[in-house]
């Protein structure tokens, strides 16, 4: 009952911030609906019982992802970068041309397909529902990325330290 | 799993008495119990961020040798009600260019962000509000919040010194949370779990089962959290974005009355917080020097007022430290972070884990005793 009310409401928090996101005019104000947006992720994830994966999601989303976009849009024209341009119904902008679009719906007719095969295997997702009780999920994480999933761990955290080179050795001063 | 209050006092006589008048399992008892104690934490909370603005400018004084505020009540005690009176009757002034959404909400943001850190402050074993077992990771992910609020602060005020206190914020705090993180992840690791009741019952015991004094390198992780603790929280010597010498008063320039005041409280809320964090960390949290049982309720009242204090004597060393250190240049603030105290805490964390190994978990004290 409790976490069905939760649930809904991280929901709500999440679509309606991804909607406000689309139809707002100010750039700013679209990254703070997209941090209610993911909060409202951060949410669902919680009351799914991924207590672990819900708070790296406020961590990495709320504490860096989020914060970088700001500074990038401040950086880059900040609230002076508002888009002229409307589509047919004059709600939103319209984000782009037809390539864009095209490309658009090719990434949406594979993540419907992809989405469909999901789907299918509902019933059995339904049958692993635990009784409500909220089991700590960071020991069982931890011994799967260490046992399990060493090799997607290892290339994740290589490619990680091959950005953080790439971005010292753009930022670094050029020697004249 | 999750211990909360709820689940603490549902052992207790009077909670019978209560399921009799809501029936069992009742949502709305849950919920009540919650809110009251939510209430509680926060009214709290915001008398001692209040009172920490008397405990500055009284131990500043102090520092300074002057006689500090002393007319509101006995030793100017009530100078933080007077100061709020005057907050909420003041003009609420809002800049023409203001981005107006922004500005209202950035000082919510970070109010919301450290009152959020409260849940899990771990102010007595039955009394926390709830013992997440990710609570650690939980109280260090939400504070961000108050990083986005400064530097939110800082761009919607459309000034040119709010702006560069803003941004100098928002770096500072993303820069300062990874040596604080780092250092906080070797006594996870050290304890074994990221549960704040299940670190502070393994410092249960005298002095010496304190994990601050566990090993070397939780010696160390101690003051790299407190260094990065005090950067966090924006308090001088590390109060750039807020530097009245240069940004006239940073990120908060343009906001007046109880705007201001949101701000305000919201750092000092946050210095106990962190104050208290540590205390729970590495001092050995609410625990008694004793074994008690910690089923009798007054025990649980000198819990809290053992962890409040130990809280209350690292936020007096914060604000002395404010009053006697002269503030850093930003390039020194950002090699400190990134050349000293990052390596530092790296080396700190691959220590801890060598040790957690070679020495089976046991602590420096139980080495040297055998």
């Amino acid at each position: 009952m409790f976490l069905n009310l939760l649930f809904i409401a991280s929901a709500i928090l999440t679509i309606l911030g991804a909607v406000l996101v689309l139809t707002t005019k100010n750039i700013m104000h679209s990254c703070v609906f997209l941090l209610t947006s993911l909060i409202g992720i951060a949410g669902l994830y919680a009351t799914l019982g991924a207590d672990f994966v819900a708070v790296t999601q406020v961590m990495v989303y709320v504490g860096g992802v989020v914060i970088l976009m700001l500074f990038a849009v401040m950086l880059t024209g900040g609230k002076d970068f508002v888009s002229k341009a409307q589509n047919l119904l004059g709600l939103a902008p319209t984000m782009g041309n037809a390539f864009t679009y095209v490309m658009a719906s090719f990434v949406g007719v594979v993540f419907i397909l992809t989405n469909i095969q999901l789907i299918k295997r509902l019933g059995e997702f339904s049958k692993l529902k635990n009784n409500g009780s909220f089991v700590s999920t960071v020991n069982e994480l931890g011994m799967l990325l260490v046992k399990d999933h060493i090799l997607a761990f290892e290339i994740s955290s290589v490619l990680l330290l091959g950005a953080l080179v790439g971005a010292a050795i753009i930022a670094r001063p050029r020697k004249q | 799993m999750n211990q909360t209050i709820v689940s603490y006092l549902a052992q207790y006589e009077f909670f019978d008495f209560l399921i009799k008048i809501f029936g069992e399992n009742s949502l709305l008892l849950t919920t009540l119990i919650f809110a009251i104690a939510a209430g509680v934490f926060v009214a709290v909370a915001a008398t001692i961020g209040g009172l920490g603005t008397y405990a500055e400018r009284k131990i500043s004084a102090d520092i300074q040798m002057r006689l500090g505020p002393n007319r509101v009540g006995p030793y100017g005690l009530l100078q933080f009600l007077a100061d709020g009176v005057k907050m909420i009757t003041k003009e609420d002034v809002m800049p023409n260019s203001a981005d107006k959404f922004l500005f209202y909400l950035a000082p919510m943001l970070c109010l919301v962000g450290v009152f959020a850190t409260l849940a899990v402050l771990p102010i007595s074993s039955g009394f926390t509000l709830v013992d997440l077992n990710v609570g650690v990771f939980y109280l260090i992910a939400i504070s961000s919040l108050v990083g986005l609020g400064v530097f939110l602060g800082g761009y919607a005020s459309n000034s040119k010194w709010s702006m560069l206190g803003g941004m100098r914020g928002a770096s500072q705090i993303i820069s300062y949370e990874i040596p604080v993180t780092l250092s906080v992840l070797a006594i996870t690791l050290t304890a074994g779990s990221m549960s704040f009741g299940n670190i502070v019952s393994q410092q249960e015991g005298f002095i010496t089962n304190w994990f601050i004094f566990h090993n070397p390198f939780s010696f160390l992780a101690f003051f790299i959290y407190f260094v990065g603790a005090m950067a966090e929280t924006n308090r001088a010597p590390f109060d750039l974005p807020e530097a009245e010498s240069e940004l006239v008063s940073g990120y908060h320039t343009e906001y007046t009355g109880m705007r201001f005041g949101f701000f305000a409280l919201a750092e000092y809320i946050e210095v106990f917080v962190v104050s208290g964090v540590a205390a729970a960390l590495f001092l050995g949290g609410y625990n008694l020097p004793v074994h008690v049982s910690i089923d009798i309720l007054p025990i649980q009242f000198i819990q809290v007022t053992i962890l409040v204090g130990k809280a209350l004597a690292l936020y007096y060393v914060i604000i002395w430290v404010r009053w006697t250190f002269p503030r850093l240049r930003v390039d020194h603030l950002m090699s400190i972070c990134w050349k000293y105290l990052t390596p530092i805490a790296i080396f700190n964390l691959i220590g801890s884990a060598i040790w957690m190994v070679a020495f089976r978990g046991q602590s420096i004290v139980q080495i040297l005793g055998h």
